[in-house]
């Protein structure tokens, strides 16, 4: 009795359940109203067709990665320092960030025609456009995170003597990291998304390229091949970071 | 009007169980103003939440109010409740603040802020009706709770260390202001502190609770003359009065030290 | 007169002002070429020659990205509404809604366009589906987050249910549920750019694929400029709704 309450309390009940209830109205949707495959292919079509294209698909998958996990470590990285320098040097952020904000008004794809004309078709336009998504959002939580710091422990640490560069690594950081793992957790979607989005406007490689020939070519089956990939990617990147932040951010 | 009879309350199972009140007895009579004094931890707002109805007493004990028991949940709306923070709403004007309990109970919006506009000038809020929480100081926040808890009219009235969170020299204030309110609208209240002194000036009985597991350790009658002066505290009767009190809160607090010293 | 300068100079149209200039300088001081870089006074040129076309561009997609938001933010309130009071639901259906985050909309573009035709209603799908997500998240968070000694005192006014739904918990989740209307707003405006790439012939998107197949660098900074300006417009409508509605500071 005991075991069976177990089970029902356990987070991977429910979402197996519903993952199971979703696959069934899939393919009985297909199968009962008779929809054509290039409406809705059935899943299992999907999978085989992705087992036998596996090179292909690895292929692409590795150049899009490579550019999702290229301009994500560069994003966070320049999104954060420069928010440390930001808070450090004030009449800089008064003029820095209204231009930040107006900078990232614009939406992200809007941006990715003009990369491909300054950086190229290769994987550097993808990298930039990667890092300006995710650079922004970094900014603004690392920011906002590094202002949270009390006033009262800031004043503490003067009063013996630290300068500000030491308040900033031994007190501001700490105390701003849950913003900046909630910036990196935002990130990982969307360096994915958006570096399909690049690709699909011009590449010589990667899934987004993939998915835009496919749709050429009327071959729906591989673009929902790479769209699982591209699906299956992200959740581990994500889970991946997740596990990172469980072990590493220790003190939270 | 108010009876607690070997009212229990546990929590947890078996051997991790901690008994926060245990065999409570007490009785509160119409328009008495009962204090409840006794060191940190001793159970004191597990008893309120009981009596306010948000947590039930154990099945070994019973709440009686106006002479009939009260099963799990009777409780909520017959009591006038006010928690240690004010709580109010910062989306709410003081007006809107003060007639909250009323709009639950269902009096119209209008009847209800005009009752509550007649209410500011004995609260001292006049003017005040239209600003905001975060406008107003700490003690004021307070009085916009007690307007509410009196507005909500019932006839006990539950206030938990209303005023500890307020400077020595406003709570003085509060005290006696909150008398002179309580003596012309005559509601019974079960006042908690943890002050000697505040339980003194204000009680018509003040009870000791003992650490925990919290108990009525004692019941004193205050036979101070009403209106209360703020100088009472220098009369011999209060000072007598205080010295037996503070022996009995002095034992209950140095168990609870040691309590605490003991346990992890 | 000194106060007034003094606010003028802290603005940050300042900042935007000063940018105008220094391009124009620039550009006109070292003639950088214009596949790069070109000058304002060019775009505004180029700009003004289509002026009608950037107009409807402009409308179509403005209304696009509201009809997206808006039915996304309904669709995610209710989400967030029905997660929060029904663990089972939350559960099971939410990390459905997680996963879906990871799927590129954009590789559906022509399969939206086959299920729901080339018409308004196909980009407000994108759009939406943008939406609901962050709307849900913040939803949920917001109203799991309610004071539960609030949650007391109204229980002990003998409040039902629904009495502390709409007086206590709504308007203490008001102020999330404002960050992921922001959230979600600059999401609708991409999900309705990109949607248009897909089949349409108005919008900013379809200007900006035109441009970019037409090698049109000053077109594409026109349209560029376009896409800022309404999502500026979009942040700047929601700040004003945010700072009249959900004005009070929320106590942490």
């Amino acid at each position: 009795m005991v075991a069976q309450r177990k089970l029902m309390a356990s987070p991977v009940v429910p979402v197996l359940l519903s993952l199971v209830v979703l696959l069934t109205v899939w393919e009985g949707a297909i199968l009962l109203f008779k929809i054509p495959p290039f409406v809705l292919p059935s899943l299992g079509a999907i999978v085989r067709h992705a087992f036998t294209d596996t090179a292909r698909l690895m292929g692409a998958l590795s150049a899009t990665l490579g550019e999702a996990l290229g301009g994500y470590a560069l994003g966070s990285a320049l999104g954060l320092l420069l928010a440390v320098i930001l808070l450090l040097a004030q009449p800089l952020e008064r003029i820095v960030m209204p231009l930040a904000v107006a900078v990232n008004a614009v939406p992200t794809v809007a941006y990715a025609p003009l990369f491909l004309i300054w950086f190229g078709l290769g994987a550097a336009s993808k990298v930039a456009l990667v890092a300006l998504a995710v650079g922004f959002t970094m900014l603004v939580s690392a920011l906002h995170g590094l202002k949270q710091a009390d006033q009262a422990a800031v004043d503490l640490m003067r009063s013996f003597g630290a300068g500000p560069l030491k308040i900033v690594w031994r007190l501001r950081l700490p105390v701003a990291m849950p913003s900046v793992v909630a910036a990196l957790r935002i990130g990982v979607p969307r360096s994915m998304i958006v570096a399909i989005v690049g690709e699909m406007l011009g590449a010589y490689a990667g899934l987004g390229r993939m998915i835009y020939e496919s749709t050429q070519q009327i071959d729906l089956l591989s673009v929902w091949s790479a769209v699982l990939v591209a699906s299956l990617a992200s959740m581990v990147f994500y889970g991946l970071l997740v596990w990172i932040d469980q072990k590493l951010v220790w003190w939270r | 009007m108010l009876e607690l009879v070997n009212v229990w309350k546990r929590f947890g199972e078996a051997q991790a169980q901690t008994v926060a009140v245990s065999g409570v007895n007490l009785r509160i009579a119409k328009s008495e103003f009962v204090t409840l004094v006794g060191p940190s931890g001793c159970g004191k707002s597990t008893l309120f939440n009981m009596i306010a109805g948000l947590l039930p007493p154990d099945d070994d004990g019973a709440l009686l109010f106006g002479g009939a028991p009260q099963r799990d949940g009777q409780l909520l709306g017959k009591v006038s409740f006010m928690p240690q923070r004010d709580l109010l709403f910062p989306w709410r004007t003081v007006l809107d603040n003060a007639i909250l309990a009323l709009e639950v109970e269902g009096v119209p919006r209008k009847e209800a802020r005009d009752r509550a506009r007649a209410m500011l000038p004995e609260f001292g809020l006049t003017g005040f009706a239209d600003h905001y929480p975060h406008q107003l100081s700490g003690g004021m926040r307070q009085r916009v709770a007690l307007m509410r808890t009196f507005l909500f009219e019932r006839d006990l009235l539950l206030l938990d260390e209303p005023f500890g969170a307020l400077d020595a020299l406003t709570r003085s204030r509060m005290q006696h202001w909150l008398l002179d309110i309580w003596a012309r609208h005559r509601r019974t209240v079960l006042f908690i502190t943890h002050d000697i002194d505040e339980a003194i000036v204000l009680g018509d009985k003040v009870l000791v609770m003992t650490a925990r597991p919290g108990t009525v350790k004692s019941e004193t009658v205050i036979d101070l003359p009403r209106p209360r002066d703020p100088s009472i505290v220098l009369s011999p009767e209060f000072i007598g009065l205080k010295q037996r009190l503070l022996a009995e809160i002095e034992e209950e607090s140095r168990k609870t030290f040691a309590q605490e010293g003991t346990a992890s | 007169m000194n106060a007034f300068l003094q606010r003028l100079l802290r603005s940050p149209a300042l900042a935007f002002v000063g940018l105008a200039v220094v391009w124009e300088l620039y550009v006109h001081a070292f003639m950088p070429s214009p596949r790069y870089l070109p000058a304002l006074s060019a775009i505004a040129q180029d700009a003004w020659s289509v002026w009608p076309q950037l107009l409807r561009g402009f409308g179509r997609t403005l209304l696009e990205t509201v009809l997206g938001f808006v039915l996304g933010a309904l669709f995610g309130c209710a989400c967030g509404t029905v997660f929060t009071y029904s663990r089972w639901m939350e559960r099971s259906v939410f990390p459905l809604f997680v996963v879906s985050q990871t799927v590129p909309v954009v590789a559906f573009g022509a399969l939206i366009v086959i299920w729901f035709g080339n018409s308004l209603l196909a980009k407000v799908m994108t759009a939406l589906f943008l939406t609901f997500f962050p709307v849900t998240v913040n939803t949920l968070r917001g109203l799991k987050s309610c004071d539960p000694q609030r949650i007391a005192l109204m229980r002990s006014f003998g409040a039902n249910r629904l009495v502390m739904f709409f007086k206590l918990a709504v308007p203490s989740a008001l102020p999330q549920i404002m960050v992921g209307f922001r959230v979600a707003i600059g999401l609708s405006l991409i999900g309705s750019v990109v949607g248009e790439w897909f089949g349409e012939t108005v919008g900013l998107g379809v200007m900006l694929m035109e441009a970019m197949n037409a090698d049109q660098v000053v077109r594409l900074w026109v349209v560029m400029l376009a896409c800022g300006l309404m999502g500026a417009l979009l942040y700047g409508l929601l700040t004003f709704v945010e700072r009249r509605l959900v004005w009070w500071r929320s106590e942490s």
